[in-house]
């Protein structure tokens, strides 16, 4: 939907590489040596119980968190090395995230919430609604334009959130759990319609869910459990994470 | 799934051949294992001996000769009898996952002869593997039911299908989480 | 009544950290409370004409010591609404928590009865703490009061902690009779109420320190009605008026505004205007009784250098800076409550702001909106509020007929909302630590 910047570093297909992520919350470990690759144009289901690390893995793959120990890597860049303004400015224009809720202003109506971040990046008003317009209406959800969030279904106002998401054309959106409040055919409706705009625009997805019907969106599948990934068959991805014992 | 009862219901729109018969049995359940047409000719068979259905006649539309099949009154009865009943909610499971899980410990502490590539078998590892087919089918499976123009026939087989390989995998999930506790369960007894 | 209290307890303990807060705050405002009426009812003890050695002899004659009751009366006001504030701090998880004691059992009376016994115990603290210091100042400066203002004192002290616990079990009224409602809602309920009983609280606060200050027989004089009643009048105008422009600039900003800050604040206004007129309303009265000090004071001043006589100039100038710092304390207090209403909105709010910052948008938008939702509403309402107070004092220049109008008041709204941004502006710390990622790992 908007124009893309010629994608750098065309030796390599993986567009964000974390190596032995460590991340701990107190006395919590949530992330106990992760590591993970994500293509270009990819979905990537991260799948394990509650509690397992799967949040923590996405906030530090979208620069949201800092690692304690281990190296993010999107587009030849170390998210650890570039500074908050910056990693901000990433998540505006080059990320979009879809929480289980909250990421939506309650207060704004969907159309000026889907709005928003083009507003952000300085366009005016007219063309970000239009804009905006055009991607409720792709959701499904352009009767919802002037209602809040609040006033919508959970699955109407998920589908907003994806919509404001993708509204700015990113190479990623990272999904937290993003069915995890709707029932079935509701969670279908939204999974559809991220998995058919991605796959149209080459964006990127990491999918976290506890739903394998979720996970089977997408095209491959990890296991967080205990801090650490397993590809979907035996092996843990990445050396130095330690095994689990028994 | 009884083929006779579903024949009958096919037949209830009018008169019709094996062959047909077998093409729209696969087309209305897309995800059911396809009918084999020498299932077809002998199910027949059997509801006209039953007095279900009748021979109608013949015809050959230039190719070779075909039988014409209709469904009687008794038929019709009978249909109606079949879809007024309840299915039984699983009378019996069986779960050959949990078979082998269970077997795989028994072997395992029993220290017999391992495999072939001298490796013993791990109850843990084959659940993993297990839910990796699983998800590798219920993608399979995703991508039949989300791909553009998919009717709604497919899409209701497949949410079928994905919801019984969902449950599988949940109940693996729950189990390789307690493997250590069922370990000592099955060694214990 | 036990069972209920020991309930009461074993919340209050197991509590999080913002109860905590509310509770100290609380304490603060019912030990400001008690002190203002402490000071109020000791000085109205006194009787006739005496000789006391403070402050030039202002407390010397029935007349001026009337005006110090009076004044010290009316502090209670902004007191009443930093009250206010406070008890919004963890309002929504505290009506959760009541609603789930009513859905685990509890009676409306025992939830009534818990709720009271909680605000009573933290106001109890707070009146015996201003006691406590009270009674020090007292020994400082060396005055007995008579036995009738000791059973005065006593009755203060008392008196606050039983008008909070009412208070508190008429707020919790509706959580009470619909407790599901509640268990589920996210935002407190709206302020368009909140404002009306303030400004009730308010009018029958000025009304008993008149009944205290002029018992039944004494006459009291028309031009104090009158200046009290146009300080309420001007007072609910500007509350009022706070409300309708929230409303109205709400409305208008969220279809014009271009930037992301505006747009977010005039979403925020137009959604729930009241909000604004709540945590407004005391700033608001104070405000015109501060433009209106100032232009008396400068009148006052202005006729007494006239008529130069240097031995009252001090008796007088003392007076007026004693009444000045009650006005300076009364906006002091008034800005500590915007300061902890914003705060509050917040706390409340994090969960979303942590989303918001998580999605990209920047510390700055998210900061300049929360300037922006104080600012607009406040400066059509400060605009109200400084002509009110006009009012009182040009009236005023006209009875004594002086030559010139002090042009100096007008200043006083401008200042007054210089202040309040800086008050708002003191949560932005806040702001920094409420979008912190780890208000997302509970979604």
């Amino acid at each position: 939907m908007s124009t893309r910047e010629p994608r750098p570093s065309p030796e390599s297909s993986a567009l964000i590489s974390a190596h032995g992520l460590r991340k701990s919350y107190g006395r919590t470990e949530a992330l106990r040596g992760a590591s993970l690759e994500l293509r270009e144009g990819e979905i990537l289901a991260v799948a394990g119980a509650s509690g397992s690390g799967k949040s923590t893995l996405l906030h530090c793959l979208s620069g949201i968190v800092r690692p304690d120990e281990g190296v993010v890597t999107y587009g030849g860049e170390q998210l650890g090395l570039l500074p908050e303004g910056r990693l901000g400015e990433l998540r505006r224009s080059d990320f979009g995230v879809v929480f289980q809720f909250g990421q939506l202003i309650p207060e704004l109506t969907a159309l000026d919430n889907v709005a928003m971040p083009l507003l952000l990046a300085g366009m005016r008003r007219g063309p970000a609604q239009q804009q905006a317009g055009e991607w409720l209406e792709r959701f499904g959800v352009r009767g919802q334009a002037e209602l809040r969030p609040g006033e919508m279904s959970g699955g109407q106002s998920q589908r907003v959130a994806l919509a404001r998401a993708l509204v700015t054309g990113p190479r990623v959106v990272f999904a937290d759990e993003p069915t995890g409040a709707l029932d079935t055919l509701a969670g279908e409706q939204v999974m559809t319609a991220l998995v058919h705009t991605a796959r149209e625009s080459a964006t990127a997805v990491l999918l976290i869910t506890h739903d394998a019907q979720v996970a089977a969106y997408a095209d491959r599948e990890v296991v967080m459990s205990d801090g650490v990934l397993r590809s979907g068959s035996d092996d843990v991805v990445g050396q130095e994470a330690a095994r689990r014992e028994g | 799934m009884s083929t006779r009862h579903v024949l009958l219901g096919l037949l209830a729109a009018g008169p019709c051949h094996g062959y047909d018969l077998k093409r729209q049995y696969d087309a209305r359940f897309p995800q059911a294992r396809p009918l084999a047409y020498g299932q077809v000719y002998t199910t027949l068979q059997r509801l006209v001996r039953d007095g279900l259905a009748a021979v109608d006649g013949t015809d050959s539309d230039g190719g070779p000769e075909r039988t014409l099949y209709r469904s009687t009154d008794e038929g019709s009865r009978e249909l109606a009898l079949w879809t007024d009943q309840i299915t039984a909610p699983a009378p019996f499971v069986t779960n050959e996952i949990f078979a082998k899980v269970v077997v795989s410990i028994l072997v395992a502490a029993a220290g017999a002869p391992t495999g072939p590539d001298g490796r013993k078998p791990d109850a843990a590892a084959h659940l993993r593997a297990q839910r990796a087919a699983h998800m590798e089918r219920m993608r399979e499976l995703t991508a039949l039911k989300t791909a553009p123009g998919a009717d709604l026939s497919t899409v209701l087989s497949a949410d079928y299908a994905l919801a019984h390989l969902d449950a599988d995998v949940r109940w693996m999930t729950t189990t390789t989480a307690r493997i250590d506790t069922l370990t000592a369960e099955v060694n214990a007894a | 009544m036990k069972a209920d209290i020991r309930i009461a307890w074993i919340l209050a303990r197991g509590s999080e950290r913002r109860e905590w807060w509310r509770a100290s705050l609380t304490l603060i405002g019912a030990l400001l409370a008690t002190g203002s009426a402490l000071a109020a009812v000791t000085v109205a003890a006194v009787s006739g004409q005496v000789s006391l050695p403070y402050a030039h002899g202002l407390l010397d004659r029935p007349g001026e010591r009337a005006g110090v009751v009076f004044t010290l009366v009316l502090l209670l006001v902004p007191v009443l609404g930093f009250l206010g504030q406070c008890a919004r701090i963890g309002a929504v998880h505290r009506y959760r928590r009541m609603a789930g004691l009513r859905l685990a059992g509890a009676s409306p009376g025992q939830v009534r009865r818990i709720a009271a016994a909680e605000s009573a115990i933290a106001c109890l603290a707070g009146s015996s703490a201003g006691l406590a210091l009270f009674l020090g100042l007292l020994a400082l400066t060396g005055h007995t009061p008579r036995p009738v203002a000791w059973a005065g004192l006593v009755a203060v002290v008392v008196a606050v902690p039983v008008a909070a616990a009412l208070v508190s079990a008429l707020a919790l009224r509706h959580v009470v009779a619909a407790p599901l409602e509640y268990a589920r809602r996210t935002v407190p309920s709206a302020g368009r109420r909140a404002a009306l009983g303030f400004l009730i609280a308010a009018t029958s606060i000025a009304l008993s320190a008149l009944l205290l200050l002029f018992p039944v027989g004494r006459r009291v004089t028309p031009p104090v009605l009158l200046v009290l009643a146009l300080v309420l009048l001007t007072g609910a105008g500007a509350i009022w008026a706070a409300g309708a422009s929230a409303a109205f600039i709400g409305r208008t900003l969220t279809r014009r505004a271009r930037r992301p800050a505006v747009l977010i604040a005039a979403s925020r206004l137009a959604h729930d205007p009241w909000a604004a007129a709540r945590t407004h309303a005391a700033l608001l009265l104070v405000t015109v009784v501060a433009v209106g000090f100032v232009g008396v004071r400068a009148v006052l001043l202005d006729t007494l250098t006239d008529s130069a006589r240097p031995m009252s100039l001090a008796f007088y100038t003392t007076g007026i800076d004693l009444a000045g710092s009650a006005v300076l304390v009364a906006l002091a207090i008034s800005a500590c409550a915007l300061a902890v209403g914003t705060a509050e909105s917040l706390a409340t709010r994090r969960r979303g702001l942590a989303a918001q910052a998580a999605a990209g948008v920047p510390h700055r938008v998210l900061a300049e909106a929360v300037l922006l939702e104080t600012a607009l509403p406040l400066a059509p309402a400060l605009l109200l509020a400084g002509l009110g107070g006009t009012v009182v004092y040009v009236g005023y220049a006209m009875i004594v007929v002086t030559a010139s109008v002090p042009l100096l008041p007008l200043l006083v709204p401008v200042a007054v909302l210089v202040l309040c941004l800086l008050a708002a502006a003191t949560s932005l710390p806040l702001l920094r630590r409420a979008v912190n990622p780890a208000e997302l790992r509970f979604t």
